[in-house]
């Protein structure tokens, strides 16, 4: 029976086009883009390479407003057999406690499941939550901070980057799967392969699709209570205009005041 | 078979122009645009002039992304001191409107968007590489090595058009047929720049400038448009002159013009927000390369239909207009079934008889006397300096104005002569 893999993925502003200011220094918000979350690419493209290794069948979920759509048609393009947008007015402000719920709910909707992958965290959040918090919705094992997925009869091989060391893990399927920013390079999407995807199409599920309550979704299921917001102040810097002939006396410097470290290769 | 009736190579005025005309023609179309959305990579914006997109968006303008009507006209020249500039508002702009300020982002994306609804299909983020050729006849698109066939391709890839060049079907860019042009855009609040330009509503401002105070003989133009809460402004620079400099940087000459003591104010305190270069294409009617052949044609800038006189800067409206009659040309080949050379060709009679070849014709050489001493040095020096001396109170008596142009041109180096076969070309060319 062929391997049935999901991933899921959330469309995010550009983080990497972030446009600031030249004389203020300001960020500037109103010229970003969104794009997928750069961390999922990297779980799709794993998906992907399970597909290509062992076979599977690739299905990604998201949930998101209806311009996540670029974001569903790209992973079509990449090479995921199947999406499915949740989305709903009903699912709008939602923290991560109701974002996880959602797409554990649209997952088992979706059926049978053998590895469930996500990226370790979303560049405009950063919490970590959603995919750990959809393992423990489903109730099955979870691996996080991994950089390589294998499977082997029915039991997903994962490498997790710890601070010490690389730590090599079994696990029987099913199981959830977190992957690290940039432990892949994604693969291309090509203009054949998006005609294709734009005429496959992908498909968008509502609160009612998927069996959830209102009341349990979006803002109304969040139980985060965001109370104020601060900017954070600026550190001052000492800026200083160096010449390339004055590199030399800057190092030196620095080591003086043991910001650089020599490091003696043995 | 080929999978598609039409692929469009860009997705900027021309491209998405020709695929809504198609598209809204019955044709299956593709329509291709590397960036991701459409308009990424052509920031800022300008003038459309004209009302080419009423043919086949009837409702645009109230529907387009636009951001106000031109009703305050400014031709200037700037010397190192001063400005002396003809201004010219009319109400009659009010009723009858001539021009909008849009910015590419939104303008580009709108045009894409109207393109899908028609049933183009859109791609975006995606580069054509090439065109695939069979038995000298163009029979698609290549991207990655893999072959996307249609019965016709539309190029409308812009100023820089890679995939023509590399088929041959036009030469490169060159000095002579490309100026470039640095952008920017500030963002001001709205009633800010009501004040500043003395706009009431909905009234835009277009200025362009003859920026006559480079050194070392570098000819620049200028110009500033005004946006709803935005400005854009940026130069075009004459890439002879530039070349033969050698030491001028095209980001310095920007910098001089915001800074100019009659430029700057307009822009105090605005906030920068888009900082861009970008080919302008500007080569006459000698210089127009063959915009179709069998199972192709050219649109927009990609085909040289833009046009700058110094007074004007348009290019959007030809592409508009050119992408249209393409797509015209499309539908009816499709009815012969025939996109070979010879019927492809009744889009160079529509052309013929358009202003897109017909304003070039009429204009034909002006690009010698826009990018001429004249126009650059000798003209600002000398209003500047009769002015001057016209204006300024000695105390004795005054001179005849006859006197003082003779002493301002004997002092800005200037021959009669010279002044009257210059003035002459001008006057003919224009
Ligand atoms: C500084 C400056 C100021 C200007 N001001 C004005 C003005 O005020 N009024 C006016 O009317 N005109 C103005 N112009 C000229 C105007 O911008 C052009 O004439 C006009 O944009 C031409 O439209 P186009 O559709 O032919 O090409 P473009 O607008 O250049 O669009 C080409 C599109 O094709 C895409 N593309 C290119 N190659 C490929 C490929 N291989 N695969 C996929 N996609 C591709 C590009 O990303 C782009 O979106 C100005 C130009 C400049 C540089």
């Amino acid at each position: 029976m062929v391997l049935e893999i999901i991933v899921m993925v959330k469309q995010v502003p550009d983080s990497q086009e972030v446009v600031i200011d030249p004389v203020t220094m300001n960020l500037n918000r109103s010229l970003t883009r969104n794009v997928t979350n750069r961390a999922d690419e990297n779980a799709l493209e794993a998906a992907l390479r399970l597909k290509d290794s062992v076979g599977a069948n690739v299905t990604v979920v998201s949930m998101g407003p209806p311009q996540a759509e670029t974001t569903m048609i790209e992973c079509l393009a990449r090479g995921a057999d199947r999406a499915i947008l949740a989305s709903d007015r009903f699912f709008g402000g939602a923290d991560t406690y109701p974002t996880g719920l959602t797409l554990a709910a649209t997952i088992s909707k979706i059926g049978k499941f053998d590895i469930i992958i996500a990226g370790e965290e979303t560049s405009d959040s950063s919490t970590g939550h959603v995919g750990p918090g959809v393992a423990e919705f489903l109730d099955i094992d979870q691996v996080t901070y991994t950089s390589k997925v294998e499977y082997k009869d029915g039991y997903v091989i994962a490498e997790r980057e710890l601070e010490d060391g690389t730590e090599v893990v079994k696990v029987p399927t099913p199981v959830l799967v977190t992957v690290l920013l940039n432990s892949n390079v994604p693969r291309r999407q090509t203009l054949r392969r998006k005609i294709d995807a734009i005429r496959k199409g992908f498909e968008v599920w509502d609160h009612d699709r998927i069996g959830l309550q209102p009341e349990w979704v979006g803002v109304r299921g969040s139980p985060t209570i965001v109370r104020r917001m601060r900017p954070i102040k600026e550190r001052e810097r000492a800026a200083k205009k160096i010449e390339l002939s004055a590199v030399g006396d800057l190092v030196k410097e620095l080591y003086e005041k043991n910001v650089l470290k020599l490091e003696v290769d043995s | 078979m080929s999978e598609f009736d039409a692929i469009v190579v860009g997705a900027g005025p021309a491209g998405s122009s020709s695929a809504i005309k198609m598209a809204s023609g019955g044709l299956n179309v593709l329509l291709v645009e590397r960036g991701d959305p459409p308009g990424s990579k052509n920031v800022s914006g300008g003038i459309l002039w004209g009302k080419d997109l009423s043919s086949i968006i009837p409702d645009w303008e109230k529907s387009a992304p636009l951001e106000r009507y031109v009703e305050r006209k400014v031709t200037s020249f700037l010397t190192h001191d001063s400005e002396i500039a003809i201004d010219f508002k009319t109400k009659k702009f009010q009723q009858d409107k001539t021009g909008y300020s849009v910015l590419r982002t939104r303008l580009d994306g709108y045009l894409a968007r109207k393109a899908q609804q028609a049933g183009a299909m859109l791609v975006t983020g995606v580069t054509v590489d090439s065109l695939a050729m069979k038995d000298g006849k163009v029979v698609g698109v290549i991207n990655e090595g893999e072959t996307i066939t249609s019965d016709v391709v539309i190029l409308a890839e812009g100023p820089n058009p890679r995939v023509a060049i590399s088929a041959g079907l036009r030469e490169k860019p060159n000095d002579k047929t490309v100026a470039v042009g640095v952008k920017q855009v500030y963002k001001l609040p709205e009633n800010v720049i009501n004040d500043r330009f003395n706009l009431r509503g909905n009234a835009g401002f277009a200025g362009e400038y003859v920026i006559s105070f480079l050194p070392n003989n570098v000819f620049a133009g200028g110009f500033l448009y005004t946006n709803k809460d935005t400005i854009s402004v940026g130069v075009v620079i004459n890439l002879e002159t530039l070349r033969k400099d050698g030491k001028t940087h095209s980001f310095d000459i920007m910098e001089q013009f915001v800074q100019h003591p009659y430029i700057a104010p307009f822009l105090e305190g605005g906030q920068l927000q888009e900082y861009s270069a970008h080919f302008v294409y500007e080569g006459g009617y000698e210089s127009l390369p063959k915009p179709y052949g069998n199972g192709y044609m050219m649109v927009g800038d990609t085909a040289g239909f833009s046009f700058s006189n110094g007074m004007i800067l348009q290019g959007m409206n030809y592409a508009i207009s050119s992408g249209i009659l393409a797509g015209e040309s499309a539908i009816e080949a499709k009815k012969d079934n025939d996109f070979s050379e010879v019927s492809l060709s009744r889009y160079w009679k529509k052309l013929e008889v358009s202003p897109a070849i017909l304003d070039k014709k009429n204009f034909r050489g002006i690009n010698s006397v826009v990018w001429s001493g004249l126009v650059h040095r000798t003209i600002p020096a000398l209003l500047e300096t009769s002015l001057q001396n016209m204006l300024y109170e000695t105390g004795a008596p005054k001179k005849h104005l006859s006197q003082i142009l003779l002493k301002s041109m004997s002092s800005t180096g200037v021959s009669s002569k010279d002044m009257m076969i210059q003035g002459y070309r001008l006057m003919r060319r224009m």
